[in-house]
């Protein structure tokens, strides 16, 4: 994602240029569905939260001032959306039954068919394990680590998004890697998984 | 020793001023647990690397967001306006029709007054004759006849 060129699209827009939004979300659609897959298992309702993200920046766009970088400005939106999904759909679950860390992992976002049954085995096992360990952190380490780790973004631009310190930031991405750490000890190299 | 745990991921992050990472560097060359600790922070880093990408856009999503943002109210001054017409028209609708029925309730009871002043000598007989219920004798009659006469001429 270009920021500047985001920056002047989402500015355009601002001035009434429908079509600069359209080109706006073309540039960020599959960068947002990834984001917002990190917090839901399935592949449609990403793509539903990731239309909600656009929606809520079409109704907000004119709180965006050109001071802001639009990456975080974006991701903050996302993020805030994502969360009250994952706090409704824990609420949900926590009211029918047990959390399900055991469900199925996505099928479309396993690796591609061309893949051995074995690529493919250990790609689920090890989707299943991160998806338990971010749906086990607290919410700002989840944010931060998916912020960081799938996303790459800065700690400084985390520390934007999540409206939080620099030092913060620094602190919620240990605490959350070194959960990661023991949890995933299984795929690192040299480990259970990664040697089968 | 102190350990310098919690610096390590942001060292592999390359997070650190030179000044913090040369102190974390300097202090993993001689300390063997917090160098196990990198190691294991690591290999999570490269496990998380070997994650799947996240699935695309579908073919759908373009134009199901199109149509999302379609039924969204018009922006800028004039759409914002314009969406509130009809929020405004309702409400505007209600007090006018109000502000008639008042009117034509005030227009209905001068109509009333102006037909009864007019009517006034008339409702003066019709209290004249209602008062006939008490003429009970010939004196009566006379009594309320001279009251006639005294309306008219005043005493004399």
């Amino acid at each position: 994602m270009s920021q500047d060129h985001d920056a002047a699209l989402l500015l355009a827009f601002q001035r009434g240029d429908q079509a600069a939004f359209r080109l706006l979300y073309e540039r960020n659609a599959r960068a947002m569905i990834a984001y917002c897959h990190r917090y839901v298992r399935d592949a449609g309702r990403a793509e539903e939260l990731a239309q909600d993200v656009f929606v809520k920046l079409y109704r907000t766009a004119d709180r965006y001032r050109p001071s802001a970088r639009f990456k975080t400005f974006l991701y903050r939106v996302a993020t805030n959306h994502c969360l009250n999904e994952v706090r409704r759909a824990e609420f949900a679950a926590r009211a029918s039954g047990p959390v399900g860390q055991d469900q199925a992992p996505d099928l479309d976002a396993l690796p591609s068919t061309d893949a051995g049954p074995h690529e493919v085995a250990v790609a689920r096992s090890l989707q299943q394990a991160v998806l338990g360990v971010l749906g086990s952190l607290p919410e700002k380490q989840r944010a931060a680590l998916v912020l960081c780790r799938f996303e790459g973004l800065s700690y400084e631009e985390i520390a934007e998004t999540l409206e939080t310190s620099v030092s913060a930031v620094k602190s919620l991405i240990h605490r959350a890697t070194v959960s990661a750490a023991t949890a995933l000890a299984a795929f690192a190299p040299g480990g259970e998984e990664a040697r089968s | 020793m102190r350990h310098m745990a919690d610096e390590l991921t942001a060292l592999l992050d390359g997070a650190l001023e030179p000044a913090a990472r040369a102190e974390v560097e300097a202090h993993l060359a001689g300390c063997a647990a917090c160098r196990a600790e990198q190691g294991r922070l690591t290999g999570a880093l490269s496990a998380l690397a070997r994650l799947p990408a996240a699935p695309g856009p579908s073919p759908y999503f373009a134009s199901r967001l199109a149509a999302r943002l379609a039924a969204e109210p018009p922006r800028g001054l004039f759409g914002r306006l314009s969406a509130w017409r009809w929020r405004l028209a309702l409400p505007a609708g209600g007090l006018a029709a109000l502000a008639l029925a008042g009117v034509l309730v005030i227009r209905q009871e001068r109509g009333l007054e102006l037909a009864a002043a007019a009517q006034l000598d008339l409702l003066q007989e019709y209290e004249t004759i209602a008062s006939a219920d008490d003429v009970e004798t010939a004196d009566d009659a006379a009594l309320i006849a001279e009251f006639d006469t005294l309306d008219r001429g005043g005493v004399r």
